[in-house]
């Protein structure tokens, strides 16, 4: 979205107006939807810690500073949120997130677009490429490619600069791009 | 855009000609590209990198649909007044009102200008023949390595190159004009259906219906009748055919997934081969060049197509790599 109009909503929700933040909330509910279910795995988790998120966003929004971009406040915040309360949760589930900076992201098959280059061989096979990569890449092409962000955001939601992003993004697609010109050999 | 400096991978990333180059979207911007690279070898390796970076991976995304939003939002609004005070609520609903109301027109405004204007591309590859359906209701069949753009807002003026058949839907009520625009010339239509094709450096136009204006470059007019075949080249600002062709299906028949050979010299045949699939033709055999071929090969399938061949003309043909062998049995 422009970031004019990211500014003059960010402004309007702070002045309290709650139609500024049902733009807001249409503008980023399903991104940050799916992204939660990327990182909780969990549906009803996922759509129970984004009410409790946007709520406190308005409540706390006279305290929230000046942005010119939301993405990647929303993706940030949203995201710690989620593991505070997963992180709550792990003693139940047996889980264990506790010494993972990087959330854990699973592609699958259907995800991804078939085009001409990749119709040689599965879609299964690029997603369980995908999935082999270190969570710190995985996370990475989920915000680029499937989250549509640009590197300066993703670098501000992962903590890291603007040339480790790129870098972590081009180790990733590198070696897919080798591993596919692999299986191609074995399959022609 | 020339004048900007590229030193940084991000220079590339952010740069919109950058990325209709990697994605093959917009032809000034390809041919910017592709001239700069040459003159800039030693960013060859970051070009590359950003390529491989824009390129990435496309995702076929999964999100939760408008109703589910709505629902949501209705959950946390009722929360959020809940937490709110009654009095007050009328003056301050006026105002949230115009606000939205407000910034709703941004938004709308800002998809108005983004939407309108954007070009809009459809390409195909070699061995691939595409059906379109504009905006107007006119079909436009685009043959193999062909591309047809035009912008949105105005999608009865199309740029071509390669080959196309278009079915134009007459507009009785606005007499409005049909344009299709080549390097070489363009065809003014008001209603009709006729086949354009600009390989080989030239534009070549054949009419099977109704009525159709060319202007060629050199600025003269010509007007066609039904069964007119004429092909124009600016580059030599001349006329190279014009002439009338009965059996209309030889000019049109790759619409419908064949190319058809009536006494063609093998020669010419695997001219219009190479066309359709991009594969180069060496004859090993110079005899068979001029053998004569007759019959219908498809266009989409190179292996039936070789086959079809060899049966009909007695000869062996090889494919190696992007060439075709050809070679005496």
């Amino acid at each position: 979205m422009d970031k004019l109009t990211d500014k003059f909503l960010w402004k309007s929700l702070k002045e309290g107006d709650l139609n500024a933040f049902s733009v807001l909330f249409e503008t980023y509910y399903p991104e940050l939807h799916s992204y939660g279910l990327k990182i909780s795995k969990d549906t009803a988790l996922t759509e129970d810690t984004l009410q409790d998120f946007f709520l406190y966003v308005y409540e706390h929004r006279e305290n929230l500073s000046d942005l010119e971009t939301i993405a990647p406040y929303l993706f940030t915040s949203y995201k710690r949120f989620l593991l505070k309360v997963m992180k709550k949760n792990e003693k139940v589930k047996h889980t264990d997130f506790s010494n993972e900076n990087f959330a854990d992201i699973q592609f699958t098959a259907e995800e991804l677009m078939t085009n001409q280059e990749t119709e040689r061989f599965k879609n299964k096979n690029i997603s369980s490429l995908l999935n082999k990569l270190p969570n710190r890449q995985k996370e990475a092409i989920y915000l680029k490619y499937y989250s549509g962000l640009k590197a300066t955001e993703i670098s501000e939601i992962m903590g890291i600069n603007y040339q480790s992003v790129v870098n972590t993004l081009h180790k990733a697609i590198k070696s897919l791009k080798e591993e596919i010109s692999i299986i191609k050999l074995f399959k022609l | 855009m020339i004048k900007k400096k590229y030193n940084t991978i991000n220079d590339f990333l952010e740069d919109a000609s950058f990325k209709n180059w990697a994605l093959q979207n917009n032809g000034t911007d390809i041919n910017f590209w592709e001239f700069w690279i040459e003159n800039n070898p030693d960013k060859k390796a970051l070009v590359n990198k950003a390529k491989d970076l824009v390129l990435g991976i496309s995702f076929d995304k999964n999100l939760v649909g408008k109703e589910k939003v709505a629902f949501e939002w209705k959950k946390l609004e009722a929360k959020i007044q809940a937490k709110k005070e009654k009095p007050k609520r009328k003056v301050r609903f006026l105002k949230q009102f115009s606000a939205a109301a407000s910034i709703l027109l941004l938004i709308s405004v800002a998809f108005y200008f983004i939407n309108s204007n954007s070009k809009i591309m459809h390409k195909t590859d070699y061995g691939e023949i595409l059906t379109i359906k504009l905006q107007d209701g006119s079909d436009v069949t685009l043959n193999s390595n062909s591309s047809l753009s035009y912008y949105k807002n105005e999608s009865r003026k199309v740029w071509l190159s390669g080959e196309a058949f278009f079915q134009v839907d007459k507009k009785v009520a606005t007499n409005a004009k049909f344009w299709v625009l080549t390097d070489d010339l363009s065809v003014e239509v008001y209603g009709t259906s006729f086949n354009v094709n600009t390989k080989k450096k030239k534009t070549g136009v054949f009419l099977e219906e109704g009525n159709i204006w060319l202007k060629l470059k050199n600025g003269a007019d010509k007007k066609m009748i039904p069964g007119n075949y004429i092909s124009y080249s600016a580059a030599k600002d001349k006329i190279l055919e014009d002439k009338n062709i009965f059996n209309a299906t030889i000019k049109t028949s790759w619409k419908n997934g064949s190319l058809l050979f009536e006494n063609l010299s093998l020669e010419e045949a695997m001219e219009k081969i190479e066309e359709a699939y991009g594969f180069s033709i060496i004859f090993k055999d110079e005899q068979s060049k001029n053998t004569l071929i007759t019959g219908a090969v498809p266009i989409t399938n190179i292996d039936i197509c070789i086959k079809a061949i060899e049966k009909s003309v007695d000869v062996l043909i090889i494919k190696k790599d992007n060439s075709l062998i050809i070679s005496k049995k």
